[in-house]
């Protein structure tokens, strides 16, 4: 195992990280705010990507508004699924498992519709940079600077908006506590429409991130859910942050286990530490602390 | 099952039975098919009603063990040769002895967490099935694998492997309505309904949901066993995280609680794909829709749903008499 092997792993693993960061992280905001998991998390960044994908190439547009206009479909896909779905579901008190169902058959459903409308063909979007850079014979993608580079500045937006705007905390209060909140004049409903608005946008640029490394299609949804449920799981899953933290953590592991076995295990390895986290580690990596903040 | 039934009920029974065995041999081949696949959904099904319905438990790792059962038949006919029923009984025994060492670390989890800890279980064995192509051929799967003969009565059409496989699923169906009736359910309900209340009564929760987990799996390794034999053919993509998913639908849709409502998901989802694909690719997405439309606006399936309407028409009918 020489160094450069193992340089090379962890940048794929940071790389991988970010992304499953970013679905994670829609994920947990969406978790936090409204108690939902949504399984059709992954479809956001299919559907950010593909539009994206679809008015460079198809529209002609040029890649600065493309992406803009994909991070806001997938945002207002999350906005149109809270709109049309929960709020309706919500206040007839539905159980968990339905909440999941509802999810799972709308992920069903925007997977056929992707395969329906744009075929099974695998597409990219090109590299925001082109070039490789080489660190000690690890050959490293601009693009996955870039990548990494925009995953973090998207973390620390998000906790500045957690922490700073009225309407982040706004949107805190009516998490933690509806009543509450309700009572100081927040309009609970319309902060759990912004965080599957957020959600969305999250998972859309998640989607359009990756899209250069990986090419999206109808069946990109369901795997990149799952990583990012993975890495909300660890990161404590109340916690957006902390769904970052997990993200990195899960990208490592896969990526480091796979230098010891065949690469095609890495699934396998990264579901498994999954279902061993949940069991062991209920709150997650960071424990209680982890939950805290966000 | 109540003794004081009506006898309307019995003779609802005895018309259902006549058109049981009637149906196969006056449908065309491809429906007479599709039926023998309800059979082996409803088998799969049953198990997965029986967690969601009397343990508020969602599985969604049904496709490893329908896939245990798959290979295991697939490999012990074609590969050792050996008979059928050992293909069977090798399915069922890994499966239950996979589902007990799994299912007391992973049943102590709950809601959430226990759904995608089986979806992660599902994408595990799935991953597992594609890179042991040793042992399961891989994408290229196990081809091959032979025809049932009952009682020297050979079982090769679709017709007759019919009868062979609802006669499974109907006691499959038995021991799963026994499991419900007995002790064993009263606690199970008891423990969905307020499990720190079954608790404090000293129910062993663990036990009682690895057991049901246990037999779960071992309907849906009886499922893929039966269903191996009747394609002769099995591969990787029979078993994907997908497959679980679909088999999670049989109850949601039909209704989890009640082992009619079993059936009905089960024909819901052979047949609607099947009448949908008439107008091509679409019908994915009608499929994804109606989905939905099920869980918002029937939310205890189908027969939930029958359930409650004659219940209405009861009580509007007692309203009317006073």
């Amino acid at each position: 195992m020489t160094l450069s092997l193992v340089l090379q792993a962890i940048f794929a693993g940071v790389t991988n990280g970010i992304v499953y960061a970013l679905v994670g992280m829609g994920l947990s905001a969406i978790f936090k705010g409204s108690r939902v998991i949504n399984a059709m998390q992954g479809e956001f960044s299919v559907v950010g990507a593909m539009t994206t994908v679809l008015l460079l190439t198809k529209a002609g547009w040029p890649y600065p508004a493309a992406i803009a206009a994909g991070a806001l479909a997938g945002a207002l896909l999350g906005a149109g699924l809270e709109l049309a779905f929960v709020r309706h579901m919500a206040r007839k008190n539905a159980s968990e498992d339905s909440f999941l169902l509802l999810t799972i058959g709308l992920a069903l459903t925007l997977s056929a519709g992707t395969l329906f409308f744009v075929g099974r063909d695998g597409y990219l979007l090109p590299p925001f940079g082109e070039g490789v850079l080489i660190v000690l014979d690890a050959v490293i993608q601009f693009h996955a600077l870039w990548l990494i580079a925009i995953g973090i500045g998207a973390t620390l937006a998000l906790r500045a908006f957690f922490h700073r705007t009225s309407v982040g905390l706004s949107m805190m209060a009516a998490s933690i506590d509806a009543d509450g909140a309700a009572t100081t004049g927040i309009n609970v409903a319309r902060m759990r429409t912004y965080t599957f608005f957020l959600g969305g946008l999250l998972g859309a640029l998640g989607g359009i991130l990756v899209t250069p490394l990986v090419a999206v299609d109808y069946q990109l949804g369901l795997n990149l859910t799952l990583k990012g449920f993975a890495a909300a799981v660890l990161g404590g899953l109340t916690n957006p942050l902390g769904a970052a933290v997990g993200g990195l953590t899960l990208g490592l592991v896969e990526s480091l286990a796979i230098i010891g076995i065949s690469s095609s295990y890495k699934d396998v390895v990264a579901f498994t530490v999954l279902i061993v986290i949940m069991i062991l580690m209920p709150n997650g990596i960071l424990g209680r602390a982890g939950r805290r903040g966000g | 099952m109540t003794s004081s039934r009506p006898l309307s009920s019995y003779v609802t029974l005895g018309l259902a039975l006549v058109v049981w065995a009637i149906l196969p041999f006056v449908v065309p081949r491809h429906v007479a098919d599709l039926l023998v696949f309800t059979g082996i959904y409803t088998i799969a099904g049953l198990g997965i009603g029986l967690l969601l319905g009397h343990c508020g438990i969602v599985n969604l790792a049904q496709a490893t063990f329908y896939g245990i059962g798959a290979y295991a038949s697939a490999y012990c006919t074609v590969m050792l040769h050996l008979p059928a029923l050992t293909g069977f009984a090798l399915g069922a025994a890994l499966s239950m002895a996979l589902a007990w060492l799994i299912g007391r670390p992973i049943l102590r989890l709950t809601g959430y967490f226990l759904a995608l800890g089986t979806l992660a279980l599902s994408a595990i064995a799935s991953a597992l099935f594609f890179e042991w192509d040793w042992l399961t051929g891989g994408t290229l799967g196990i081809g091959g694998i032979p025809k049932l003969d009952l009682l020297g009565f050979a079982l090769d059409r679709p017709s007759r492997y019919y009868f062979l496989v609802w006669i499974v699923a109907f006691a499959c169906m038995a021991v799963a309505a026994n499991l419900v009736d007995s002790r064993t359910g009263l606690m199970l309900r008891a423990m969905r309904d307020s499990s720190t209340a079954a608790a404090a009564l000293s129910v062993d929760l663990q036990s009682l949901r690895t057991r049901v987990f246990v037999v779960c799996a071992l309907f849906g390794s009886l499922a893929g066993s039966l269903f191996a034999h009747h394609a002769s053919f099995v591969s990787t993509q029979s078993f994907t995280v997908d497959r679980s998913i679909n088999f999670l639908l049989i109850p949601v849709i039909g209704g989890a609680t009640s082992i009619p409502g079993i059936v009905v998901g089960a024909l819901f989802i052979t047949f609607l794909p099947e009448f949908l694909s008439k107008l091509g690719d679409f019908h994915q997405i009608l499929f994804g829709l109606a989905l939905v439309a099920v869980v918002v606006l029937v939310p205890d399936g189908l027969m939930g749903a029958l359930g409650r309407l004659r219940k209405r028409r009861v009580a509007a009918g007692n309203g009317h008499g006073g």
